[in-house]
C-alpha cells in the first residue's frame, strides 16, 4: 500500500492566497455573524484605547485643574462606555464562539458526507489516522483561524492604530518616536513566535514518541520480563525522555524570554517618554496626563503585538491544515454512477467476468484475462493461497472496484450501467474481520435491514446460530458490543455479522472466511441453517476450512489470478491436484484445533 | 519589608529632600535579580545528578499538596529561585510606579535634578531590564524544575511499570495505565511550570502593590480591595462550571471521533449494505450534539468575561474617583495619584485569572493521586537471591505438591507433582482454564507458587534471583509480541548487543526465516511496524523462535499453536521448533498429535489437577481422556484421507 498521504507537511510550502480566500469564504453563509463580531471587537478595541485617553483627561482636566465637576463627568463617561463595553464583549465572544463551532460543524459534515462517496481505492491508500486528523483536528484549526484568529487580528491592529492616533493627538513628535519602536517590537515578536511554535511542534512529536514507547512496553511487558530487557529498555526510554526534556525546556525558556524581550524594547520608548516628555512638560508642551497616557499606551502595546505575532506565526500551519482538508473534500470518487444508470429491481442474475484485467497498483496485475461465469442460484467456493486473487474477485463483484479492463455482466448487462446502490444494497457480505458498531447486538443485526421486526431479527440470529450465545447474555439483544465490538470474541462477532447478512435477504450472498474463528461444531450447525438462506440465491464462499465448502456446487482453485482447477469436491479429490494436497494438509490441522474442546 | 514603602501622605508641592525609599526598592530588586542569576549558571551537571533515580516510592508517602512538594525533592532550591525571581519581578513593577511618583512630584514639580532627566529615563529602563531579567529567570527556573522532575518521574514510571508483576498487569487496562503516565503526568508538569508559578506571580503582584498602596494612602489601599472577594468568588464559580462544560464538550468530541473511526474502519460493511445514508445520519447526530455542547460552553464564557469585567471596572473606577478627589483636595499629590492608578490595575486584573488557575491546579491533585497509586504498587525484586548461582542450568525440575492461588481461596493449581529430567520434553494437555499456562508461568517466577516446593537443579526455585532464572528460560508464545524496531533488533532483543552478523543469521536460518528476511528490500534492517512491513502470523512466530534460539536457554516453554498459519508455514515452524528443543528441558502446551507422541512425559490437566501422567504408549493403554481424544483425532484424520482416496 503506497502511503501517499502519510508524510504530512506541517507547514504550507508557500503562502497560498487561494487557500486563504477559500477559508474566508467558509464564512459566506454566516456573514451576518462574522460582520457582527468584527464590528463588536472593533468597538472594544477602539474603546480600550479611549479609556486610556479618559485617564489622561482625569489628570489634566480633573486633578490638575482641580475641577470636581469635570472629574465626576469623566468618571461617568468612563462608566457609561464601560457599560457599552460589557455588552460588546459579551456579543463578540458569543458570536465568534458559536460561529467557530458552526464552521467546524459544517466542515466536518461536508468531509464526512464526501467520505461516503469516495471509492475503496481512496481508503486503501489513505490511513484511517490521516482521515481522522483531517476531520477532527484540522477542521478545528481552520474554524479557529476564521473566528479567534480574525478577532485577534482585528483587535490588535485596530488597537495599535487607535493608540497611535491618540498619541499623535497628544504629542505628535513623541508619538513619532514611539512609532519608530513599534516595527521593532513586531519584528521581534514574530521571530520569537515562529521559533516558539517550531519548538512546540518538536515537543509534540517527541511526546507522541514517548506515548508510543510506554504503549509498547506495557503491551509487551510479559515478553520484556521473559527476555530480561528491563534495564536496556529503561536506557533507551531514558534517551527519548531526555530528548523530550531538552525540547520542552528549550521551548519553555524561549517562551520565557519572549515577553521580557519585547517588554524591554517597549521600555526604550518609556525612557524616551520620561526624558522628552519630562522636558516638554517643563516647557508646558505636554501635560502630566499626557505623560501618563503615553506610558499606558506603550506598556499596553505589548499585548496586541503579541497576539498579532501569534496569529501570524500560526497562520502557516492553519493554512497547511486547510490545504489538507480541502484535498480531502476535492478528491474525486473513482467509481460513480453513470448518468443513465438505472436500478434493475433485482440482481438475481447470472454473473460473468469477461477478459477482466485488474490491478490495485499499475504494473502489478492481480487478475489477468480472467473469465468466469456464475449461474443464478449457484454456490461457488474460492480456495487457494493468500494473495491469489480470491478477495479481489469478490471486491469486483460488489463493485467496490471496477475492472481495469474487460467487463462484468449481470444477466448480460455491463454492471457499470447499473446504479451502485442497486448492486450493493442487494449483496449480503460477511467478512473475516467482522466490523461491528458501538451499540447493542440487536442494533448491529438490524444494520442488515433497518425496518426488520424483532421476530425477523430473532429468525436471522437463529439461522446463523447466534441465538444461543445471545440468549446466554444477561441482557440478550440489548447487550452492548463495545467500540468496534471489542467486548465480544471474534467468533461471536462473526456470528453477529452473519446474522446481519442473513437479515438483509440479499440476492447474492458472499462469505469471505466468515467462520474462521468459529468452532467446527457450531459451524456445521450454521451450514444447516444457511442452506435455507442460500436456496435460490447465488452464493460465493471463501474458506480455508474444507468442511465448509464440501457442499457447494463448484469449487474454484485460484492461484496467481487464474483458475487452476475447478469442479466439485469429489472430482477434485480424485484429480489429486492442488485441491487434493490443500485438502489433506488442512484437514489434519482443522481437527487438531478441537483437541482442547473435546477434553471437556 | 514594610518600611521600604512607608510613604507619608504628602501635601501638594511638597519639596522634601530626596527620599531614599524608592532607591532602596530598586536596590533590593537588583540584588534579587543578581541572586537568581546565579541559578542560571548552576549547570547541567547538577541536573544530571538530580535526574538520577530517586526512590520515589519511599518519598511519596504524603498526600495532596505535601505530596506535590515531596515530588520536587532535589529541585526545591531551584524552585525557590523561581519564586525569588517572580517576587523580584513583581517588586520591580511596584518600584516602577513609585519611581513614577517620585519623578512627577519631586522632579517635574519639585525641580530635583531637573537638568538631568536622562538619569530618570535610564532608571526606568534599568527597572524594566531587571524586571525582564527576573521574569525570564522565573520562567527558566520553573521550567527547569518542572521538566526535570517530570523527566525523573517519567523514567521512574517507565521502569516501575515494567517491574510490576504479571498479577498487576493482568488486572490493569493498558489504556488506563497509559492515560495516567501520559496525560496525568502532563497535568502535573503544567502544575509546576505554569499554575503554581502563576499563582505565586499573581499573589506577589497583589501583595507588593497592596502594601505600597496602603502605605501611600491607607484609605485608598483598603478600598482598593473591597470588590476583590467578589471577583475571586465569581471567577472560581464560573470556571468550575466552564471546566465541567468543557469536559462534556470533550467527551462528545471523543464520541464523535470514535463514531468517525468506526465508520471509516468499517467502510466495507457500510458499502456492502449500502448504508451510507444511515452512517451520515449517525455522524450528523453526534456532530450536532457536539455543536450544541460547544454552544453551552461558549455561553458560559460569554457571560463570565463581561461580568468579571464589570466587577473589575467598578473597583477600578472607585479608586480612580476617590483618588482623584483626594488629589483635588490636596490630600495626595498628583504623582501619588498616578502611582495609585497604575498599581490598582495590577491588583485587580490579574486576580480574575486566579479562578481559572485554581480550578486547573486542583486537577493536579487528582492526577497526583492517580500517579501515586501506580507508584505505591510493589515491584518485583529482580536480583535478590542466591549469590553463587550457576552460569548454566541443567534443567532438572521437580514439582512437589505445588499449589497456586490467584486470589486467596481461588485455587488454580492443586498439588501438582512431577519431575522433568534435563533435556526431556514435557507435553501439557488440557482445555482452556485447566491450568497449563499457569503451570509453565511458575517456572520463570511470573507468578509465585503459593504452596509446595518447586526444585530446580537441587535448589528451591524461590532462591534463584528472578533475573538470573529468566535468562535461562526461553519462551515462544502463541501470538508472539514483536517490537516496532528492525528485524535484527527483534532477534537480538533478549541477548545483548554484541552478537556477530553470522550468529544472527544462523539463528534466523534455524528458525526458517532467513530467506523471508532477505526477500525484504532492507533485509535484516527492515522495520517491523505500521510504517514498515506487516508480517504474517507465521513469520512473526519464526522471528520469535529465532529470538529464543539466540538466547540459548536451558529451559524452553512453547505454546505450540499454529491455528492462524497455512500448512506450509506450519511445517516450517514445526521443524524450527524441533531443532530448538534439542538438548533443552522443554515444556510444550501441545495441540498436535505429533508433538504429544514424541514427548517423554505427557501431563493431562483438568481444573488445576493432573488427571493423567505418562508417555504416549502408556497412556494409550489406559482408560481415560487421553485415549478418547487420541482415538477421535486419528479417526477423523484417517477418514479424511481415506475418504479422499476412496471417493
Amino acid at each position: 500500500m503506497p502511503d501517499l498521504h502519510y508524510e504530512e507537511e506541517e507547514f504550507s510550502t508557500q503562502f497560498s492566497g487561494k487557500t486563504l480566500i477559500r477559508i474566508i469564504s467558509l464564512l459566506k453563509s454566516h456573514w451576518k455573524w462574522a460582520a457582527g463580531f468584527i464590528l463588536l471587537i472593533g468597538l472594544v478595541s477602539v474603546q480600550d484605547s479611549f479609556f486610556t485617553y479618559i485617564g489622561k483627561l482625569i489628570i489634566d482636566q480633573g486633578i490638575m485643574a482641580r475641577d470636581s465637576l469635570r472629574l465626576t463627568q469623566l468618571i461617568g463617561l468612563y462608566g457609561a462606555l464601560a457599560a457599552v463595553q460589557v455588552f460588546a464583549v459579551f456579543g463578540f465572544i458569543y458570536l465568534a464562539g458559536i460561529l467557530g463551532e458552526r464552521v467546524q460543524y459544517d466542515l466536518r459534515k461536508e468531509m464526512f458526507n464526501h467520505l461516503q462517496d469516495l471509492s475503496f481505492s481512496y481508503f486503501d491508500r489513505t490511513p484511517v489516522g490521516w482521515i481522522m486528523s483531517r476531520v477532527t483536528s484540522d477542521s478545528g484549526k481552520i474554524s479557529e483561524l476564521v473566528t479567534w484568529g480574525l478577532i485577534d487580528l482585528t483587535w490588535s491592529s485596530l488597537n495599535i492604530v487607535t493608540a497611535v492616533i491618540f498619541m499623535l493627538i497628544i504629542n505628535w513628535k513623541l508619538a513619532l518616536v514611539v512609532l519608530a519602536i513599534i516595527p521593532l517590537m513586531i519584528l521581534t515578536a514574530v521571530q520569537f513566535q515562529k521559533r516558539i511554535l517550531f519548538q512546540f511542534r518538536g515537543v509534540r512529536r517527541l511526546n507522541s514518541k514517548i506515548t508510543a514507547a510506554y504503549n509498547e512496553n506495557i503491551t509487551g511487558v510479559r515478553i520484556v520480563k521473559a527476555l530480561c530487557r528491563e534495564e536496556q529498555n529503561l536506557n533507551e526510554f531514558s534517551q527519548k525522555s531526555h530528548e523530550l526534556y531538552w525540547a520542552s525546556y528549550r521551548a519553555a525558556w524561549l517562551s520565557a524570554l519572549f515577553l521580557p524581550c519585547t517588554q524591554i524594547i517597549g521600555s526604550l520608548a518609556l525612557g524616551a517618554i520620561i526624558w522628552y516628555g519630562g522636558l516638554q512638560n517643563l516647557s508646558g508642551g505636554m501635560t502630566l496626563g499626557g505623560i501618563q497616557a503615553f506610558i499606558s499606551y506603550v506598556a499596553f502595546m505589548l499585548w496586541p503585538i503579541q497576539e498579532m505575532a501569534r496569529v501570524w506565526a500560526s497562520m502557516q500551519s492553519s493554512l497547511a491544515s486547510a490545504e489538507r482538508v480541502f484535498s480531502l473534500i476535492d478528491s474525486v470518487p473513482e467509481i460513480r454512477d453513470q448518468e443513465s444508470a438505472y436500478d434493475p429491481g433485482t440482481i438475481r442474475s447470472a454473473i460473468s467476468f469477461e477478459h477482466v484485467d485488474f490491478y490495485y497498483e499499475q504494473g502489478k496485475p492481480v487478475l489477468k484475462d480472467f473469465n468466469l461465469c456464475i449461474r443464478q442460484g449457484e454456490s461457488i467456493a474460492l480456495v487457494g493461497p493468500t494473495g491469489g486473487g480470491k478477495s479481489t474477485i469478490i471486491n469486483l463483484i460488489c463493485r467496490f472496484y471496477e475492472p481495469s479492463s474487460g467487463e462484468i455482466y449481470f444477466d448480460g448487462v455491463d454492471y457499470r450501467r447499473l446504479t451502485l446502490h442497486s448492486i450493493q444494497s442487494r449483496i449480503g457480505i460477511v467478512l473475516q474481520t467482522p466490523h461491528l458498531f458501538s451499540g447493542s447486538i440487536g442494533e448491529n443485526i438490524r444494520y442488515g435491514r433497518l425496518d426488520a421486526t424483532p421476530e425477523e431479527i430473532e429468525e436471522a440470529a437463529r439461522l446463523s446460530k447466534a441465538l444461543d450465545f445471545i440468549m446466554n447474555l444477561e441482557k440478550g439483544y440489548e447487550e452492548e458490543v463495545g467500540e468496534g465490538g471489542n467486548l465480544l470474541s471474534v467468533g461471536q462477532k462473526q456470528l453477529i455479522s452473519l446474522a446481519r447478512a442473513v437479515l438483509s435477504e440479499p440476492d447474492i450472498f458472499i462469505m469471505d472466511e466468515a467462520t474462521s474463528s468459529i468452532d467446527t461444531l457450531t459451524e456445521s450447525l450454521i451450514q444447516q441453517g444457511l442452506k435455507a438462506v442460500m436456496a435460490g440465491r447465488t452464493s460465493i464462499i471463501i474458506a480455508h476450512r474444507l468442511s465448509t465448502i464440501k457442499q457447494v456446487d463448484r469449487i474454484l482453485v485460484v492461484e496467481d489470478g487464474r483458475i487452476v482447477e475447478e469442479g466439485d469436491h469429489l472430482s477434485l479429490i480424485k484429480a489429486k491436484g492442488r485441491y487434493y494436497s490443500l485438502y489433506t494438509q488442512q484437514f489434519r490441522r482443522e481437527h487438531t484445533r478441537d483437541w482442547d474442546r473435546s477434553m471437556d | 519589608m514594610e518600611e521600604l514603602f512607608i510613604g507619608k501622605v504628602r501635601p501638594f508641592n511638597n519639596s522634601e529632600p530626596l527620599p531614599r525609599r524608592p532607591c532602596t526598592a530598586v536596590f533590593f530588586s537588583f540584588l534579587a535579580a543578581v541572586n537568581s542569576a546565579a541559578f542560571l549558571f548552576v549547570k547541567d551537571k547538577f541536573m544530571s545528578e538530580l535526574e538520577k533515580k530517586l526512590d520515589l516510592r519511599s518519598s511519596l508517602r504524603l498526600h495532596g499538596l505535601a505530596g506535590l512538594w515531596s515530588l520536587m525533592k532535589g529541585f526545591q532550591l531551584i524552585y525557590a529561585g523561581a519564586v525569588v525571581s517572580l517576587a523580584a519581578a513583581a517588586l520591580c513593577r511596584t518600584a516602577t510606579f513609585l519611581l513614577l511618583r517620585f519623578f512627577v512630584d519631586e522632579v517635574l514639580a519639585g525641580g530635583f535634578l531637573i537638568n538631568h532627566l536622562y538619569i530618570f529615563a535610564s532608571a526606568f529602563l534599568g527597572l524594566a531590564l531587571f524586571e525582564g531579567g527576573a521574569s525570564f529567570l522565573r520562567g527558566k527556573l520553573s521550567a527547569r524544575t518542572a521538566e526535570g522532575l517530570i523527566l525523573r518521574l517519567r523514567n521512574f514510571l517507565f521502569d516501575h511499570i515494567q517491574r510490576l508483576s504479571f498479577r498487576y498487569h493482568d488486572h490493569t487496562h493498558t489504556g488506563e495505565l497509559i492515560e495516567r503516565v501520559t496525560s496525568d503526568v502532563d497535568t502535573l508538569r503544567r502544575f509546576y511550570s505554569e499554575q503554581a508559578v502563576e499563582i505565586g506571580r499573581i499573589s506577589a503582584l497583589f501583595i507588593f502593590n497592596l502594601i505600597a498602596l496602603v502605605s501611600l494612602n491607607t484609605t485608598l489601599g483598603l478600598l482598593s480591595i473591597v470588590f476583590i472577594p467578589f471577583i475571586l468568588l465569581q471567577s472560581i464559580w464560573f470556571f468550575n462550571r466552564i471546566f465541567q462544560a468543557y469536559e462534556r464538550y470533550q467527551e462528545q468530541e471523543a464520541r464523535l471521533s470514535s463514531t468517525l473511526q468506526e465508520s471509516v474502519t468499517a467502510v466495507r460493511v457500510v458499502r456492502a449494505f449500502a448504508r451510507q445514508e444511515f452512517e451520515t445520519e449517525k455522524f450528523e447526530r453526534e456532530n450536532w450534539e457536539k455543536f450544541q455542547r460547544g454552544r453551552g460552553f461558549i455561553k458560559l464564557h460569554s457571560l463570565y468575561w463581561p461580568i468579571s469585567d464589570t466587577l473589575c471596572t467598578v473597583q477600578m473606577l472607585l479608586i480612580f474617583y476617590l483618588g482623584a478627589r483626594m488629589a483635588i483636595a490636596g490630600v495626595i499629590s498628583p504623582g501619588t495619584y498616578m502611582a495609585v492608578a497604575g498599581m490598582v490595575i495590577w491588583i485587580i486584573w490579574p486576580l480574575r485569572n486566579l479562578g481559572r488557575i485554581i480550578v486547573q491546579a486542583s486537577s493536579a491533585l487528582v492526577s497526583f493521586k492517580r500517579v501515586a497509586h501506580i507508584i505505591k504498587e510493589e515491584p518485583e525484586v529482580l536480583s535478590e537471591g542466591l549469590k553463587a548461582h550457576p552460569t548454566r542450568l541443567k534443567g532438572h525440575i521437580i514439582f512437589n505438591n505445588v499449589c497456586f492461588e490467584y486470589n486467596r481461596g481461588e485455587s488454580v493449581l492443586h498439588n501438582i507433582s512431577f519431575a522433568a529430567r534435563p533435556g526431556e520434553l514435557i507435553a501439557l494437555l488440557g482445555s482452556t482454564g485447566s491450568g497449563k499456562t499457569t503451570l509453565v508461568n511458575l517456572l520463570p517466577r511470573f507468578y509465585e507458587y503459593t504452596g509446595g516446593s518447586l526444585v530446580l537443579d537441587g535448589r528451591e526455585l524461590k532462591d534463584y534471583p528472578i533475573h538470573n532464572l529468566r535468562r535461562h528460560i526461553g519462551i515462544v508464545e502463541q501470538e508472539p509480541f514483536l517490537f516496532s524496531r528492525t528485524i535484527r533488533e527483534n532477534i537480538i532483543f533478549g541477548a545483548g548487543e554484541n552478537l556477530s552478523e553470522r550468529e544472527i543469521e544462523e539463528a534466523a536460518k534455524a528458525a526458517a526465516i532467513h530467506d523471508v528476511i532477505l526477500s525484504f528490500p532492507e533485509g535484516y534492517d527492515t522495520l517491523i511496524s505500521e510504517r514498515g512491513v506487516t508480517l504474517s502470523g507465521g513469520q512473526k512466530q519464526r522471528i520469535a523462535i529465532a529470538r529464543t534460539i539466540i538466547k540459548n536457554p536451558s529451559i524452553l516453554i512453547l505454546d505450540d499453536a499454529t491455528s492462524s498459519v497455512d500448512s506450509e508455514t506450519e511445517a516450517l515452524i514445526q521443524e524450527a521448533l524441533s531443532k530448538l528443543m534439542e538438548g533443552r528441558t522443554s515444556f510444550v502446551i501441545a495441540h498436535r498429535v505429533q508433538t504429544v507422541k514424541r514427548a517423554d512425559k505427557i501431563l493431562v490437566l483438568d481444573k488445576g489437577r493432573i488427571l493423567q501422567e505418562g508417555n504416549h504408549r502408556s497412556l494409550i493403554r489406559e482408560q481415560g481422556v487421553y485415549r478418547k481424544i487420541f482415538n477421535l483425532q486419528s479417526r477423523i484424520e484417517e477418514e479424511a484421507v481415506q475418504g479422499g482416496l476412496n471417493a
